[in-house]
């Protein structure tokens, strides 16, 4: 974003702070992570009744062009964060939703700034500070209490069923993956016969639901912000569902999220999740559903990797992470093969 | 004059040790990393792109042949005549799944057998490009 955006921030909110004075920004920083959204973070400096106010924000802008395509819903992010405000589930509070795209050249919300880091697991550092977190012990406990948070949730009454509700039975995983072959249907440039066969097999055997519950879709370290070894809030809400709890831990149980880590997520040992999280839920966790739902997260993830690669080959987004990860179609591909036996 | 690999090898070199690090902004250093990254990828493809292309014309006709054997004339036409081999492999698949029941377990087994057989070989030839060294 050019300086004159920072400008069109600040008339912004003086829009929304009809009290402010003399408004300026500071540490304003486009992040490097967020492939659907662009992400800036900022402090906001005013004075307001002979008082010098200081607040931090994150704004979340839709490039037009995302990862998701037209999965992703930045309305339906603002309004489910909304919701989540007066839940137990550590979430940042959110301010405003803007809709009209002539302001900042698309839709954006602006929500606080939660104080602490995302840090990112993949990293040599971050698998350093997860594996130290690990041992201190009060991380993995938190990682844990945070997901039983959001699967505890009553979600009726926290108006959250807005989003969809699957039937019983099978409709929720039949569902998922009709979304994601969607995705796949739109950025799909050459046959791939792999996928076809771990579509057709995760349509064939599709589990049934035994609870719905608030999904986050996406649970993992690096979603997730932490301050003094506790969770300060779960981030990135896009791919949030009510469904089947089994969905977030199967997450949680993949190898996807630790890349030669022993520990889930980079953060907790396999035993003392699995204990926790019944404990804390009163669910019992079904391996052969998070087993399905393992493989579908493989599905997700290649259709994750054909539409970046495909934004970037058709000229809609030129960042270089996009078209990397057309060499990771087969590798994902591979996993699901692996998981399915050959 | 240098071979495309070697000049890509120096690229990579350049980017990973002199641009990258010298770049301040969070963004175009991922920018000048990633770079990096995909041209290691890219030189792999350029060395055996041709090898791969061969084995994978090899691999889906063996597949059909056996297929026309194990099917025994059963697959439809929509299945049969599609020219795109890969095209008509994906077909192929969907029609083994939506006719599991008629087929019966037995004959579902083997042709999905031989099939993820012949995905396994399609998988191992891309992963010659994308798999990671180790």
């Amino acid at each position: 974003m050019s300086e004159s955006t920072q400008d069109k921030i600040i008339s912004y909110l003086y829009s929304k702070l009809p009290q402010a004075k003399d408004l300026s920004l500071s540490q304003f920083v486009q992040t490097a992570v967020g492939w659907s959204h662009e992400i800036y973070v900022f402090y906001a400096h005013w004075k307001e009744a002979g008082h010098e106010v200081t607040q931090g924000f994150c704004l979340r802008k839709d490039p037009g062009v995302g990862l998701l395509r037209n999965l992703s819903d930045l309305k339906e992010q603002y309004r489910v964060l909304k919701a989540l405000e007066p839940t137990s589930a550590p979430t940042p509070k959110v301010y405003w939703y803007e809709e009209d795209p002539t302001l900042l050249g698309g839709p954006f919300f602006i929500m606080e700034k939660v104080e602490g880091e995302a840090t990112n697991p993949w990293s040599k550092v971050g698998k350093q500070f997860y594996a130290e977190a690990a041992k201190r012990g009060r991380l993995p406990r938190s990682f844990i209490e945070a997901l039983a948070s959001l699967h505890n949730l009553d979600w009726r009454a926290a108006d959250l069923d807005f989003i969809g509700v699957p039937g019983p039975g099978t409709e929720f995983a039949l569902r998922e993956v009709a979304k994601w072959e969607s995705l796949i249907q739109q950025s799909l440039r050459k046959p791939e016969p792999v996928l076809t066969e771990v579509l057709m097999w995760l349509k064939a055997n599709a589990p049934k639901t035994q609870r719905l519950a608030f999904v986050h879709g996406a649970y993992r370290t690096g979603n997730l912000m932490i301050k003094d070894d506790l969770i300060s809030a779960i981030i990135d809400w896009e791919l949030q569902v009510i469904g089947d709890p089994m969905y977030d831990v199967a997450y949680v149980l993949s190898d996807l999220n630790r890349e030669g880590s022993p520990l889930l997520s980079c953060v907790v040992e396999r035993e003392f999740f699995i204990d926790t999280y019944q404990q804390l839920t009163g669910l019992i966790i079904d391996f052969d559903a998070c087993r399905y739902y393992e493989i579908l997260y493989m599905m997700r993830s290649t259709a994750f990797w054909l539409s970046a690669s495909g934004l970037f080959a058709e000229g809609k987004n030129k960042d270089l992470r996009l078209a990397r990860t057309t060499y990771s179609v087969p590798v994902v591909l591979n996993m699901a093969a692996k998981a399915l036996g050959f | 004059m240098l071979f495309a690999h070697r000049l890509l090898e120096e690229v990579v070199t350049s980017l990973r040790n002199v641009i990258a690090p010298a770049i301040a902004e969070p963004y175009p250093k991922s920018q000048a990393y990633m770079a990096a990254v995909i041209l290691e990828f890219v030189s792999h493809q350029v060395e055996e792109r041709q090898d791969l292309n061969d084995e994978k014309t090899h691999t889906l006709n063996d597949l059909f042949h056996d297929l026309s054997s194990l099917l025994a004339g059963k697959a439809p036409d929509v299945v049969v005549g599609t020219t795109d081999q890969e095209a008509r492999l994906c077909r192929l698949i969907e029609w083994l799944y939506t006719e599991k029941d008629r087929l019966g377990p037995e004959a579902f087994t083997a042709a999905n057998q031989r099939v993820r057989a012949a995905l396994r070989q399609l998988l191992d030839q891309e992963l010659k490009i994308a798999g990671t060294k180790e």
